[in-house]
């Protein structure tokens, strides 16, 4: 029998926090499981929502974007908005969910312990399968709208690799802050709202609008969508740049999100 | 820590932080303003406690005595502000039956989410979910959402999740006060079977019966201290000696009386059967409570009253002597009062308190002037009596027919 709770204070060291979180992943899959088919539960359709939403999105975007509103975008432009969209999608709807997980839970949270990074993580990983469907999505538009495809098309998965890691690292600091600022709901929500025009997602990045350039440069996200563009239509000229500023942005709100679980998981339940 | 030990605390408290009602902006604001720390509150302080490997211990105390600020620290939930925690073994909260359960899910789906949460593989979950459905006893349903579960059938599945996950530690909260009467009784049996096993269990609750029956080790929590720790018919006497001296502000309206203090004192000297003084009692036999009553001002107009209470705070019996008026008395005079009664009671350990009254002046309330600790005896009922009361039942046969079969 050995020790499994040995408790002088909140802090955590990083390393037993990973080891938590390593040994909580069956749990998390299985929460996972449990959002995403509630979530479809009642509905007549079931599932089959999860893949007609993007769907419908798509087929809009595609008949505004080549129909009603010719914008002067490179190659076919419901597959260079489409492929913005994809990612932006998951992103917004993922972190939207995942960075009111804490509190959103806390019936389970102050009841029992398990690492707390779990439940931001459990709502990213319930959203994965609409980010998988946007995929699908961009890849059949690819191949059926004369775009050439070319062996570019494998950047799609770094580029949803490098959008899970951003989303999940972005939730976790979220939903950490969330217990203690309960306005960051409505900032994410706001933050969402305006990043969406800050990230080129039907505009490309080398014709961001002039002063806000660098913001758009900047943008975590811009770097998601430049390696989405370049698996598709082709991307910016210089999107190794974006996509290691996008790399660099995961690293550091990843730890810091670390830093405030090691010094906060075992207090969250005090504030819920 | 030494290897017999399950749970160890040393100097374990626990500082909570107290809100005002008001947005955080607001309340932050006015923090930098004007330079004031926010109030804080010790739920839990200097708490010492070690507990073997296999033990049961109870812990009991008033409301917001610190209890679940306890259980809190010992499934993890939250960190303690001094002191350590240290617990070894895989634990299993009783406290949260159902937590996580998902009301769009089925029975079945739930018991995966619930066991997950509790600490179960998947591999793990497989190998139990039968034994899970069948103790639960709700075969039939195990396909259904849980939202068409009635508050019985939801609590039932919850508890028997729990305790399927084999802890090594179990604490439990409160969790068997749910349920019919039978599915109680299977728990407590489930309890003891368990703790057979040398599952160390900690227990907090209200029910002085569970913890009597179940528990090698009480503990007895108050304003967060740790006001006694030993063997539970003790524990309880110390509990219930707390429960007495809670007194309410002078001047403050506790119902029916008018509490004020500073007047006089009461206490039960003693009980005594057949001459000698006693604390076992037989149901058939007359007992002498003998009253105390010592001024330390002017005594007028009082009169005195009698309470017993169950092991568990139930109220069995209480009379005050409103037909006799205790002779006046001056400052440290003393009157002696003998309280014979008929300790008509089912076996089992009651409390005994007594309380001193006087008279309003006018119209209005008693004034209760003061209260003694409770005293703790035992009764040995009359064989096969349950219950909280004898009522001395006396079967007769008035009139019957005889039929034989043929």
């Amino acid at each position: 029998m050995s020790v499994v709770l040995d408790l002088d204070g909140p802090r955590t060291t990083v390393r037993r926090l990973a080891q938590q979180a390593w040994e909580a992943r069956e749990l998390i899959a299985i929460l996972a499981r449990r959002e995403f088919f509630a979530r479809y539960r009642r509905a007549t359709l079931g599932v089959v929502w999860a893949i007609a939403l993007p769907l419908l999105q798509a087929v809009v975007l595609a008949v505004i974007f080549t129909r009603v509103a010719r914008l002067p975008l490179p190659g076919n432009a419901f597959v260079f908005v489409f492929s913005g969209m994809a990612a932006w999608a998951f992103f917004s709807a993922a972190l939207s969910a995942a960075s009111t997980a804490i509190v959103d839970n806390s019936q389970l949270s102050s009841k029992i312990y398990f690492p707390r990074v779990a439940l931001p993580l459990v709502a990213v990983a319930s959203n994965t399968f609409v980010a998988v469907v946007n995929i699908v999505i961009v890849l059949i538009a690819v191949y059926t709208s004369g775009v050439d495809p070319t062996v570019n098309v494998l950047l799609l998965l770094p580029g949803l690799a490098l959008l899970i890691a951003l989303t999940a690292a972005t939730s976790a600091l979220f939903a950490a802050l969330h217990v203690y600022f309960r306005d960051m709901r409505y900032l994410v929500q706001a933050g969402l709202l305006l990043s969406f025009y800050l990230t080129p997602v039907f505009y490309p990045l080398s014709r961001a609008p002039g002063a806000l350039d660098v913001i758009v440069r900047l943008n975590p996200m811009t770097g998601v969508i430049e390696l989405y563009r370049a698996a598709t239509v082709g991307a910016d000229a210089h999107y190794g740049i974006a996509v290691a500023i996008s790399v660099a942005w995961t690293l550091v709100i990843g730890a810091t999100a670390t830093r405030m679980y090691a010094n906060f998981d075992r207090v969250f339940a005090d504030l819920l | 820590m030494s290897d017999s030990s399950a749970i160890r605390l040393a100097g374990v408290g626990k500082r909570y932080t107290k809100y005002e009602d008001a947005p955080a902006l607001v309340n932050t604001t006015r923090q930098l303003l004007r330079g004031h720390r926010r109030s804080q509150l010790w739920a839990l302080r200097g708490i010492d406690l070690d507990v073997a490997a296999g033990e049961c211990l109870g812990v009991i105390g008033r409301n917001g005595s610190g209890k679940s600020t306890l259980l809190q620290l010992l499934c993890g939930v939250t960190a303690p502000s001094e002191g350590r925690v240290r617990v070894r073994g895989r634990v299993a909260p009783l406290i949260s039956v159902g937590v996580g359960f998902h009301p769009e899910l089925t029975g079945r789906e739930n018991i995966y989410v619930n066991a997950a949460i509790l600490g179960l593989r998947r591999q793990e979950i497989d190998n139990k979910v039968d034994e899970i459905v069948d103790f639960a006893g709700i075969a039939d349903f195990i396909d259904t959402p849980v939202k068409f579960y009635s508050s019985g059938m939801f609590v039932r599945l919850g508890f028997s999740v729990a305790i399927q996950v084999e802890p090594e530690v179990l604490l439990v909260d409160e969790v068997l006060a749910v349920g019919d009467l039978a599915f109680q009784m299977k728990c407590f049996e489930r309890m003891r079977a368990i703790r057979e096993q040398g599952v160390t269990i900690a227990f907090v609750t209200h029910n002085l019966t569970i913890v009597r029956n179940l528990c090698d080790r009480v503990v007895v929590l108050d304003h967060g201290n740790k006001a006694f720790d030993g063997a539970p018919d003790a524990a309880v006497t110390r509990f219930h000696e707390l429960l007495a001296e809670v007194r309410e502000p002078e001047g403050s309206d506790i119902g029916w009386a008018v509490h004020k203090a500073g007047v006089a004192t009461i206490e039960v000297e003693g009980l005594y059967a057949d001459g000698a003084r006693t604390q076992s009692l037989r149901a058939d036999n007359s007992v002498v409570a003998r009253l105390v009553v010592r001024a330390l001002a002017d005594l007028r107009d009082a009169y005195v009253g009698v309470a017993v209470h169950a092991a568990d705070g139930t109220l069995v019996y209480s009379e005050p002597d409103l037909a006799t008026t205790l002779p006046a008395l001056t400052t440290n005079g003393t009157l002696t009062i003998d309280v014979r009664m008929q300790p008509t009671l089912p076996t089992g350990t009651y409390a005994l308190s007594a309380g001193l009254y006087q008279r309003p002046t006018g119209p209005g309330k008693a004034i209760q002037l003061a209260v003694t600790p409770a005293l703790s005896f035992h009764v040995v009922g009359r064989p096969m009596v349950q219950g909280t009361a004898d009522l001395g039942a006396n079967f007769q046969l008035v009139d019957g027919q005889s039929t034989s079969v043929r």
